[in-house]
């Protein structure tokens, strides 16, 4: 890889359509919301600037904390379910062959699904009077509904965001092992290695860069989730699945209570900028995936050399 | 240590046309080393991946002193193998990666903790990499992670064979001979066998005890480096050995000069072949036309490689009768000169095989002819 | 590998499956029949549903918007995104690195922040209820991710290529358009559908910035809510060809896949 990139200022003229579009959507409208929530609009020619009391009121909103509560334990609970899972589905993939595009095309499905129609799709697969899922587990006894039972509720949604999201972690994971060249597996297995030592020594040092990626992926992902819970529960029952995004939009939307929601928009906004630092600084450093991209590239051409 | 014998073994891939590897046999000897050439497309890492149990013979069998080995994996047959790129344990020390074999097979081998120590100590001591062991394989150079992944691969001390797959490839060529130095070193040392496979001539003639040059899936020959060089079996082995390579004239055997009949060439001869070296360049008229195999040419490009006794030595290149022709020594021609081509010694072949070394008549006007190989 | 992945990427593959067989189940019943009988396994299939979204104009035309903003906005995410990217591929220059970072901010950014000031602004500028409007949208996180992807794999592009142009003595837009761009056949393949992924699926901004002429298929089937309830039937069929135009787009790009999902870690 490493080009040896010379120094040149004109390269912004490359830049400048991407930055004027982005400027456009982000910068804008940030500074829209940064501006309504230092002020308390009471209609369009009453304004009056209040500093951080939006800030403090919302960090204060019982409401606000129980839904951040509720948001962490989504997360957490799906992050924890999704990562071994994706690993494991990665492993069990075929490197190559036929199976390995069929697989890969059944993989990446879930994650082509407009957000709503995996809620759709799970609300028909769920309910308990015309789904399989809702009948099935009714026929076996349970007394299923999770319209009406907040457990209920939150199992079928994460059952339905592992459901959505275990692929990403596994085409990632998929794409870090077949990065392994085959010699590693080789030499591995003349040294006598067992299949724990193999995993230990030659897949896991190639996923950990991998893995940081995949867990700040859906960790930042879940943590913006609105659609799917929507479609699927509404919130309900009750409050018992309103999130953070959630809890925003009916904030911003419904009540038009703008300087409240523009102080919310800016801490929401606020967490995901740190996880994005995290993110950035680890994917930076991390060499491996490209020079394992490029690894690859050398031994296929090692592989025609006979 | 392990005597290898390959009893016509072949192999082809499932759905394949032809056979990659046609039915060969040779035998290796324990504490050789040996060395397999041959060009991209030869067949020699298929050679070496039904060695290292990677693939399973088609037909044939592998034999690891006397037991039938084709059906055992990689790890049952006891071998180590280097890769063309230095394959490390990343996440491990270097004294980790060099303890990992041991290890590993602890079990099997009852290999004491102490006992795994002090084989790290003396392989790292062989190979001077000993202040590298705290170190990871991240920190190293190419050269010296290459030197840590033969060592792994020296670690048991009952391993049958170290397989090295073109060891040298992703080496800067500064650090090439060092490697092979070592390399040739650590093999007369501990008397390990060792199947070099290679498409370079230097690599595989400098360091191997018997060379075998491969060539669409057949071994054409399997010599001393000497041997191999000398007397080529095969038009290929005079034609890939040597830089450059033999020149081949094709003898019309209606009617053939009489200077071939008087160098001992017969009828059954096709073609002859000479190394550039065998030969020299002379200014016409010939003094006994007869003694020596021999052409006129004009010389077409000079390529200076050296001087000795202050002459200008190199490649010439000539067009001649019978095509293009190189002569390796004194340079004492210039470009567009009409100059002889006298060959001193030439080996001629027929449908491709060797028949006979030949060798110019001495100016005393003895006739000297060896046949056959000795 | 080991037995076990094995069995769980079986039982994963299950798992995936059950739900869409389901979809397809229900998209082949009527909602009469849907909510009348209980059947694994369907005793009356009928592409009444399907016949029923390709001749109503609500339906047909709300797969059409949504089409016309993703492909809007993926014409105009890769138009932009190619030069940024041959250039943070090429060059250093003052601020990249924090360019980099601020682009990927924006992908990172929660949709529901937006919501407000795009409405504000759209409508002030005149396009809301247009596709341009959520194609615009929508560039926040499809053009950083755009210009992430291209410049992984745009570096592995020997820079020797680009010599070689200016050897021959052609001009940076030859170079450009006939020898980079196509060079790069696999990248833009993998970016597309990386759009594609985002575009696509999106239905928060897109129910937003629309109103009643451009109303995506999104937002009619969220809203397929008649006096006599839900149409099951009718919404599982426009679920099922939502899907479509996924299995097609990524059928183009299968051999990139895993190359695109290693670079652009998305």
């Amino acid at each position: 890889m490493a080009i040896n990139k010379p120094y040149n200022n004109r390269a912004w003229l490359g830049v400048l359509p991407v930055l004027l579009i982005v400027a456009f959507s982000a910068v804008i409208p940030l500074m829209t919301v940064v501006n309504y929530s230092v002020q308390d609009i009471l209609d369009f020619n009453s304004r009056f600037y209040v500093g951080l009391d939006w800030y403090r009121e919302t960090l204060q909103d019982p409401r606000f904390i129980e839904a951040f509560g509720r948001q962490v334990l989504f997360s957490l609970s799906v992050l924890a379910i999704e990562i071994p899972l994706g690993i494991l589905v990665a492993r069990g993939l075929p490197k190559s062959g036929a199976w390995t595009s069929v697989l890969l095309i059944l993989l990446a499905v879930p994650l082509l699904i407009p957000w709503n129609v995996v809620g759709t799709i799970w609300q028909i697969y769920a309910r308990s009077d015309i789904g399989l899922l809702g009948v099935g587990l009714n026929e076996l006894g349970l007394a299923f509904n999770y319209t009406s039972n907040p457990t209920h509720a939150w199992l079928t949604l994460i059952a339905m965001d592992v459901w959505h999201w275990t692929s990403l972690v596994a085409l990632l994971s998929f794409a870090g092992l077949t990065s392994v060249p085959p010699a590693y597996y080789q030499a591995a297995e003349l040294d006598g290695a067992s299949k724990w030592q193999v995993f230990r020594y030659v897949e896991m040092p190639r996923l950990g860069g991998v893995l940081v990626i995949a867990v700040l992926l859906r960790l930042m992902d879940s943590f913006m989730i609105y659609t799917e819970p929507f479609v699927l529960t509404g919130g309900g029952p009750g409050n018992a699945t309103t999130f953070l995004s959630q809890y925003l939009a009916t904030m911003a939307v419904g009540q038009f209570d703008l300087g409240p929601a523009a102080a919310f928009s800016v801490i929401y906004f606020l967490f995901i900028l740190l996880f994005c630092w995290i993110f950035y600084n680890s994917v930076m450093t991390d060499e491996t995936v490209e020079d394992a991209v490029e690894n690859t590239a050398n031994n296929n051409e090692a592989r025609h050399h006979d | 240590m392990a005597n290898i014998v390959l009893d016509q073994l072949g192999f082809a891939y499932p759905g394949a046309l032809e056979p990659t590897l046609l039915p060969l046999s040779v035998e290796i000897k324990d504490g050789e080393a040996f060395a397999l050439l041959g060009a991209s497309g030869a067949g020699k890492t298929t050679l070496l991946n039904l060695l290292s149990g990677l693939l399973v013979p088609t037909t044939g069998r592998i034999l690891f002193d006397g037991v039938d080995v084709s059906s055992q994996s990689g790890s049952q047959r006891n071998l180590a193998q280097v890769f063309q790129f230095p394959v490390l344990y990343e996440s491990l020390t270097i004294a980790d990666n060099l303890a990992f074999p041991l290890r590993a097979r602890k079990a099997v081998n009852g290999f004491s903790a102490a006992d795994i120590a002090s084989r790290v100590a003396k392989i790292a001591g062989e190979l001077e990499i000993e202040n590298l062991l705290k170190r990871k394989p991240k920190t190293l150079s190419l050269f010296q992670k290459q030197l840590v992944a033969i060592g792994r691969a020296l670690m048991r001390p009952d391993v049958s064979v170290v397989l090295l797959d073109e060891p040298l490839t992703a080496v800067e060529p500064r650090t090439k001979w060092q490697l092979r130095q070592s390399l040739k070193r650590l093999q007369e040392e501990l008397g390990v066998t060792m199947i070099y496979v290679t498409h370079d001539q230097t690599e595989a003639l400098t360091f191997a005890d018997r060379v075998a040059v491969m060539a669409d899936g057949k071994i054409l020959q399997t010599a001393s480096p000497q041997e191999v060089y000398e007397h080529p079996a095969h038009e290929f082995v005079g034609f890939f050995i040597g830089s450059p390579g033999m020149n081949f004239v094709a003898i019309d055997s209606a009617t053939p000069a009489p200077m071939y009949a008087a160098s001992g060439v017969d009828q059954s001869a096709q073609r002859i072949g000479f190394r550039p070296e065998w030969a020299r360049l002379e200014h016409p008229p010939m003094t006994h036309p007869l003694s020596a195999v021999h052409w006129l040419g004009r010389v077409t490009h000079c390529q200076i490689l050296g001087t000795q006794d202050g002459a200008p030595v190199g490649i010439t290149t000539l067009a001649s009768e019978v095509g293009e022709l190189k002569v390796r020594g004194a340079i004492n021609a210039t470009v567009g000169e009409e100059i002889m081509v006298v060959v001193d010694r030439c080996v001629s072949f027929c449908a491709e095989h060797y028949v006979a070394t030949h060798y110019a008549q001495s100016s005393t006007g003895q006739l000297r002819n060896l046949v056959g190989d000795e | 590998m080991t037995s076990v992945s094995r069995w769980v990427l079986v039982f994963y593959c299950i798992y995936l499956l059950l739900p869409l067989y389901w979809l397809m189940t229900m998209a082949l019943r009527t909602n009469s029949d849907i909510t009348g009988k209980f059947e694994v396994i369907p005793s009356h299939p009928t592409l009444a549903n399907f016949a029923e979204i390709v001749s109503n104009p609500v339906w047909y035309q709300a797969f059409g918007n949504s089409l016309s903003y993703v492909v809007l906005n993926t014409l105009i995410s890769i138009c932009v995104a190619l030069p940024a990217a041959y250039v943070f591929s090429r060059y250093r220059f003052l601020g990249d690195r924090q360019l980099f970072f601020w682009l990927l901010t924006n992908r990172m950014a929660p949709p529901a922040v937006f919501l407000l000031p795009f409405f504000q602004l759209y409508s002030s500028i005149g396009l809301f209820d247009t596709p341009l409007a959520v194609a615009l949208a929508h560039c926040l996180f499809t053009v950083p991710l755009s210009v992430w992807i291209l410049e992984g794999f745009m570096s592995g592009v020997p820079s020797e290529v680009d010599e070689m142009a200016k050897i021959d003595g052609h001009s940076f837009a030859y170079f450009f358009f006939r020898i980079f761009i196509p060079i790069n056949r696999g990248a833009i393949g993998v970016t597309l559908f990386f759009c594609f992924m985002f575009s696509w699926v999106e239905l928060l901004l897109a129910r937003t910035l629309t109103g009643s002429t451009t109303k995506p298929i999104v937002v009619v089937m969220t809203r397929t809510v008649s006096a006599s309830g839900l149409d099951w039937g009718v919404l599982a069929a426009a679920g099922a060809l939502t899907v479509v135009p996924g299995i097609i787009v990524v059928w183009f790009v299968r051999k990139h896949l895993v190359k695109g999902f290693a670079l652009g870690r998305v």
